[in-house]
């Protein structure tokens, strides 16, 4: 099944970095994920479509780890893996960024970027780690650093409260903090949403730029024009399964619709 | 996008605000409005008004007058710093002043009983945190709401404070606690140990400032940096020389200054004070990282513990004796609560500090105490102290920068 689903793809798609297999998830009765295959490479943006309900966030928790699945095989780089909670995901380098972003406003970006981590000076040996002193200006010079890689120009200042910060500068903020954890795969989930024309534009760049420094990121959406602008490959899901895998620049928004909306039965042109 | 509109008044203001020392000013300026019209308004219009008068007597900011304030105000300030730290979490604590009365009565029983006094003072401690945490583990652990479990506890720990004291009333004559407010020391100390503690607050701030330049980072103008040593220095050295003026500046002040500072260093500049902020700004997001925001709850609530307990320490020296009154079953709590919160601590959670509120605590005790010098009633002075409560969250949530809705 899925490698007829697959088959717009073929053999010319680059060699995956994650990779699942038939992942299953029922809630109680309700079956979820039925044996979704997905995969995404380094240094390319896979946007993952489809209606409310067809199975795009479950899919991403699974990724996370913050959701475990009933059946199904993890590989990154070909070599199976296991995915049983967040910190499994965090230490194979899968990061998600969450729709509600998780930033804290009354915290300046440096705070922020380096929240759960935070750096202390040393020397302090006598005192518990929770209690040395803080090491701020190693949090600043590594939130700039963060910042410059992903080429965040509005930003004037890393000692800026996120609270009076604009939508798009607070989404690359959440990006530059999962990016800034070692991480290889960045899952997005709907990151310009919320935000306008300019914003949007800010984000996308971002999105580029990671996939630029060899991120695989995966791209949740319900936007086309932002898909079409910013992924290389389009992988639809309609009820819990795979419709198809399409490469961007093969493919147009209509065709993209239809298969979410009624699947590649009642499509008309998928026969590629 | 963010304007650029870094030459704007508005912007500097709001700048201003985000710096440590600009979340001083609306609370300064409350204070300082309190003081002009208690010391300067009201003795300059007895006197125009009253042709008897001989002089102008500026009782009010007498140097005795304002010492006193100063040794009034400590037990609430002691408090106000414990549910500063709650408060950033975004939780309440109710019971603190009760908490502070059980740790009181439970001092004075101690040193009657033979206890040597530093040793009692380490015991209620320890009771101290034991009630403060064990409230933390119901609301932690059990997820009660930590309105209940401490409204629980202020009726809990108000009736424990009257099987402790049965009689209401218990003096304590024990030299070390006595000593705690009675210790003064001498001027000329006091004024070495403020230049000292000036010298050291600006060679922080330069070496710091150098230490920016070597990693490159945006540096303060040096406008800021020396008008924050200034306006540091201004108060020290103001506080030191009125105390000195009418007799020298009490233990019992250095105390909590003293405690303070650790509190304020731990939840300023320690993984854990910003594991606390974080908890107050955004729950879910601390958790995310990997914090364990139960633990967290739980720890500072045994703060506020501690806190409460040297405050009935400090209230117990202060008076010679613990009454009912005096903590559990008087005003305690809601002064405390509502210095910190005119200190500009949200109520909300992850916006304060633990200095506004000891000027919290000075605008509530100067409020009391230049009443009941023009000769209010107890009625007046709960309606004042119920209005300047209103008008400094009306301040907070006006001042707050714009970012809910107006982007």
């Amino acid at each position: 099944m899925s490698l007829e689903n697959n088959q717009q793809v073929g053999p010319s798609a680059p060699p995956p970095h994650l990779r699942v297999a038939g992942i299953e998830k029922r809630f109680g009765g309700v079956h979820a994920l039925k044996g979704v295959d997905f995969e995404v490479a380094r240094g390319e943006v896979m946007a993952l479509v489809g209606d409310n309900g067809a199975g795009k966030s479950t899919l991403m928790k699974v990724l996370a780890g913050a959701l475990v699945c009933d059946g199904g095989d993890f590989f990154i780089d070909e070599e199976p893996v296991v995915i049983s909670n967040p910190h499994d995901a965090g230490a194979l380098g899968i990061q998600i960024v969450y729709q509600d972003l998780a930033l804290c406003e009354n915290l300046d970006v440096a705070a922020n970027l380096s929240l759960g981590a935070e750096p202390v000076k040393s020397g302090w040996p006598f005192l518990p780690r929770f209690l040395r002193p803080l090491d701020d200006l190693e949090m600043e010079v590594r939130a700039k650093a963060a910042i410059d890689r992903l080429q965040v120009r509005t930003l004037r200042s890393v000692r800026a409260k996120v609270g009076g910060l604009s939508g798009g500068q607070r989404q690359a903020i959440a990006i530059a903090r999962a990016v800034g954890a070692e991480c290889s795969v960045v899952m997005l989930d709907e990151p310009t949403a919320a935000l306008g024309v300019a914003q949007t534009r800010q984000v996308l760049d971002v999105v580029k730029r990671l996939r630029d420094t060899g991120h695989a990121v995966v791209y949740i959406s319900h936007n086309m024009r932002d898909i079409f602008e910013v992924s290389d490959r389009i992988c639809v899901l309609r009820h819990g399964a795979n419709v198809a895998t399409w490469k961007t620049s093969e493919t147009t928004a209509d065709e993209i619709v239809v298969a979410m909306t009624a699947g590649l039965d009642s499509g008309t042109n998928n026969a590629a | 996008m963010q304007p650029d509109t870094s030459f704007s008044p508005i912007d500097r203001l709001r700048r201003m605000r985000e710096t440590r020392l600009g979340s001083f000013v609306p609370v300064l300026l409350a204070l300082a409005a309190i003081w002009v019209y208690f010391g300067l308004a009201l003795p300059l219009w007895d006197f125009w008004s009253d042709p008897d008068a001989g002089s102008i007597r500026f009782i009010f900011l007498s140097p005795r007058n304002i010492y006193n304030l100063f040794m009034q105000s400590a037990v609430i300030a002691t408090l106000a710093v414990g549910i500063t730290v709650v408060l950033l979490l975004g939780e309440i604590d109710l019971s603190a002043a009760a908490t502070a009365g059980v740790c009181a009565a439970l001092l004075g029983v101690l040193v009657l009983a033979g206890i040597p006094g530093w040793a009692a003072c380490l015991i209620v401690m320890a009771v101290g945190v034991i009630m403060g945490a064990a409230q933390g583990l119901l609301i932690a652990y059990v997820g009660i709401p930590s309105f209940v479990v401490t409204l629980a506890g202020l009726l809990g720990y108000q009736g424990l404070m009257q099987k402790i004291l049965p009689t209401g009333n218990l003096n304590i004559g024990d030299p070390f606690v006595r000593a705690i407010a009675r210790i003064l020391i001498p001027d000329l100390w006091g004024l070495v140990m403020a230049g000292l503690l000036v010298l050291a607050i600006a060679a922080l701030a330069l070496r710091r400032q150098a230490e920016r330049k070597a990693r490159g980072l945006e540096l303060d103008t040096n406008a800021t940096l020396w008008g924050q040593v200034a306006f540091f220095a201004i108060i020290v050295f103001a506080a030191v020389l009125t105390m000195n003026a009418y007799r020298s500046v009490p233990l019992l002040i250095i105390l909590l200054t003293g405690v303070t500072a650790i509190v304020g260093w731990v939840s300023t500049s320690t993984p854990f004070g910003r594991s606390i902020f974080a908890v107050g700004g955004n729950a879910e997001s601390a958790r995310r990282v990997g914090m364990n925001v139960r633990r967290i709850r739980v720890v500072a609530f045994g703060i506020v513990g501690l806190l409460a307990a040297i405050g009935g320490i400090f209230g117990a020296s202060r008076y010679g004796s613990v009454s009912y009154t005096a903590f559990a079953g008087g005003s305690l709590l809601l002064e405390s609560i509502g210095a910190a919160v005119i200190g500009g601590t949200s109520l909300f959670g992850g916006r304060g500090s633990v200095w506004n509120a000891i000027l919290g605590a000075l605008v509530i005790g100067s409020l009391g105490n230049g009443l009941d010098l023009s000769g209010a009633s107890a009625a007046d002075k709960l309606m004042f102290s119920g209005a300047i409560l209103l008008l400094a969250v009306a301040i907070d949530a006006l001042s707050r920068p714009a970012g809910n809705g107006a982007r």
